[in-house]
């Protein structure tokens, strides 16, 4: 009945194809997951604008494209990929496809494995089989919504499809808070390439690392990225994740990205986006033991005509965890922002601590932002905190700049920027805040060295 | 230098008329102070002067060196040399007070046609500067004005001054909020950049700025007019007799 006015008539048929060929790959637990994947792909489609979840942001476009998987054969070598720290550990990712030869694990910490995650599956490595896919909420009878996990139907679409992703273990008690880059690229012309990467990540009780995940794509590459991230933290266990979406103003990316988190674990989660033309990131963290640190902040920053829809998603579901949520978007020219903030505190959760914010800065008469906060507490002795706002730049710090002799776009670019630091700041790795704020005066069209 | 030429000014937003007839002319080398009753107007000149695009200037004329600056931009006025020193310096969360300044000051020597300083250079450059204002050195870490004390912020603001150079300082209530110390402090600071090159207007509604920075002429404003002129003892003598008698006098003219 209303699924139907729910989707759009999809041309995916020839992905379905391909899936249908893939899904008789691999061990027995991987087709099953595939074969689920491709139903309720089936069943779900691509959501049209009357799907409450996505009634910000149009898929009709991504829906009437006949997508093909990206080319797999690429001269890599020649390839601009972005890297932060000197000699760190980096994992490349080419059309969802693990690259040898632009990749560096050496030097990669005791305690720590990177491989392909196809060699993984290969292998028969039972984390994998264990972990994948289980990152994202469970239902519960008090917290029984119609946005179940199940329901991402594009992130069906990346377990009905991936050929491959990176798998990232830490042991427990290793890592030593060293970092690891990941750079997807999306490299091929064509207009309806896609690529479907995947990245497994578990760290073990006790075990520290920093993980910056970045999106570019080659040449302004045009077609479509749908990825699925999927972080695992045990018990103790400390993570900062910075994950970096800077594909060229022609693309699409629409992720699905999902934490969980066990008792005193800390994860620090910071969501960047600066490109493509139409992108849809959804994240997820589940709070899944008591005593839990979590951040979970985002920069967007939109101009032209594109369109960033940032959903966010945290569970509250063990007691006494605190949980800060700050969203930082720039909107300018008639570009359009959506923010959506769930924060669902289950029956258990008693002594919760949760605080979100969210805030927008508009640029031009033309931009526009769709904010929507989303509490749902079951729980009655806890302390959830939210606030919105829109605002424009001031007057008076700008004038105060441009009196002291800074012209307007500088000005301009520097409370941008500002407006933007109090979450780029917490980033801990200095060549990739740097990095980022380098690109975001860019953006803002300003050379301020 | 500064010549301003029956000016007229209102807010640009609702009307309300705020200068009525400003006349002034300040010298190269000169020190000027104007003074006046809260809301007689002179944030107001100063802010017009400045460039704020808050007032609308509907007549009269503001000119530098014979040229008129109120068809230029806030930003182009500082190029050539115009620096107003805030009566409430803005705060601006985010931005260290050093990448500020430093982007203030090549910006202005780019527009100069003199070659920008990287971050070595500008330490280099305003050593001396932070050691006259005896501002901590912390302070060029934290956020433009963010937390500031009153007397701090002031104080930034005539080492933001001592730092750009400028050829006409213009000074709103800087001697506002300050204890007998600080007050001292950003006078020797403005003393120190007193040169032949260099003039200033000082706007105060007190006296005892006055004490430090010793002016060459006092204006007093009025209702948005400068309605006397004279030397450094009508600053004294204001201070005496407070304004009524000022009032009373033009009454009697009428
Ligand atoms: N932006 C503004 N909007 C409305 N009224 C203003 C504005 N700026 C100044 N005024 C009014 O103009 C008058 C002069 O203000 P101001 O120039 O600040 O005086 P002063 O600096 O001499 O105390 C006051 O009555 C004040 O309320
Ligand atoms: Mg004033």
């Amino acid at each position: 009945m209303s699924t139907v006015t729910r989707r759009y008539e999809s041309q995916l048929d020839s992905l379905t194809e391909t899936a249908e060929r893939i899904a008789d790959d691999g061990p027995e637990w991987l087709q099953e997951a595939r074969r689920l994947a491709r139903r309720v792909h089936a069943e779900h489609g691509v959501p049209s604008t009357r799907a409450e979840e996505w009634k910000y942001t149009s898929l009709r476009r991504f829906a009437e494209t006949r997508w093909s998987l990206a080319a797999r054969h690429v001269a890599t070598s020649s390839l601009a990929v972005p890297g932060y720290v000197e000699g760190a550990v980096r994992i490349v990712m080419v059309n969802g496809r693990f690259d040898h030869g632009l990749s560096s694990t050496d030097g990669v910490e005791h305690g720590v494995t990177v491989r392909p995650l196809q060699d993984a599956i290969a292998a028969g490595d039972e984390l994998v089989r264990w972990h994948m896919g289980q990152a994202g909420p469970e239902a519960t009878q008090t917290v029984d919504r119609e946005i179940r996990p199940d329901v991402y139907p594009l992130a069906a679409l990346n377990t009905a499809l991936f050929e491959d992703g990176v798998f990232i273990h830490v042991a427990a008690g290793s890592g030593g808070d060293a970092l690891v880059e990941i750079v997807h690229v999306l490299a091929d012309p064509s207009e309806t390439a896609m690529a479907l990467p995947r990245t497994l990540i578990i760290v073990e009780k006790g075990g520290r690392a920093k993980f910056v995940e970045t999106y570019v794509t080659e040449a302004d590459s045009p077609g479509a990225v749908l990825p699925v991230t999927e972080v695992f933290l045990g018990e103790g266990a400390v993570v900062e994740h910075v994950r970096v979406q800077d594909q060229g103003p022609s693309s699409t990316h629409i992720a699905l990205w999902q934490t969980r988190q066990h008792a005193r674990s800390e994860y620090r989660s910071y969501n960047v986006c600066y490109g493509s033309q139409l992108a849809r990131v959804d994240q997820g963290i589940w709070l899944g033991g008591e005593g839990t640190e979590t951040r979970l902040d985002g920069v967007v920053c939109a101009n032209g005509e594109q369109h960033i829809d940032s959903h966010t998603r945290l569970d509250h579901a063990m007691p006494n965890a605190n949980s800060f949520e700050i969203y930082k978007q720039i909107v300018d020219d008639s570009a359009t922002v959506v923010f959506n903030g769930k924060i669902f505190v289950h029956q258990d959760a008693q002594k919760t601590d949760a605080k979100q914010t969210n805030q927008a800065l508009l640029l031009s008469p033309k931009a526009t932002i769709d904010s929507k906060p989303q509490l749902e507490i079951f729980a009655d002795d806890v302390k959830c905190t939210h606030g919105a706002t829109v605002g424009q730049l001031e007057d008076t710090p700008m004038f105060y700049m441009r009196q002291r002799g800074v012209p307007r776009d500088a000005a301009e670019a520097v409370l941008v920027y500002a407006f933007a630091a109090e979450v780029l700041e917490l980033i801990t790795v200095d060549a990739v805040r740097v990095a980022l704020e380098t690109k975001l005066y860019e953006k803002l069209g300003v050379d301020l060295k | 230098m500064l010549e301003v030429r029956d000016l007229h000014a209102s807010v640009s937003e609702e009307g309300t008329k705020i200068l009525k007839g400003v006349n002034l002319k300040v010298g190269k080398g000169e020190v000027h102070a104007i003074m006046g009753p809260n809301g007689s107007g002179k944030s107001t000149l100063a802010n017009v002067i400045a460039g704020r695009d808050t007032y609308e200037v509907t007549r009269g004329d503001v000119l530098i060196d014979g040229h008129s600056i109120l068809e230029l931009e806030p930003e182009e006025r500082s190029h050539k040399g115009l620096f107003l020193a805030f009566q409430y310096p803005v705060e601006i969360p985010g931005v260290s007070n050093a990448y500020f300044l430093r982007t203030a000051l090549n910006a202005n020597r780019k527009a100069r046609g003199q070659g920008e300083m990287d971050a070595i250079q500008f330490l280099n450059y305003i050593k001396d500067k932070v050691k006259l204002l005896g501002l901590p050195q912390e302070m060029l870490s934290r956020s433009v004005n963010e937390g500031f004390s009153g007397g701090e912020k002031k104080r930034n603001e005539i080492f933001q001054m001592a730092v750009l150079e400028p050829s006409l300082c213009v000074l709103d209530e800087t001697d506002s909020g300050l204890d007998i110390d600080a007050l001292q402090t950003v006078a020797n600071g403005v003393n120190a950049l007193r040169s032949p090159d260099r003039s200033f207007l000082v706007v105060t509604h007190y006296q005892r700025l006055l004490n430090f920075i010793v002016p060459d002429f006092v204006h007093v404003m009025m209702d948005g007019r400068l309605v006397k002129s004279g030397g450094k003892e009508l600053a004294l003598e204001l201070e005496e007799r407070g304004y009524g008698w000022i009032e009373a006098e033009l009454a009697s003219k009428a």
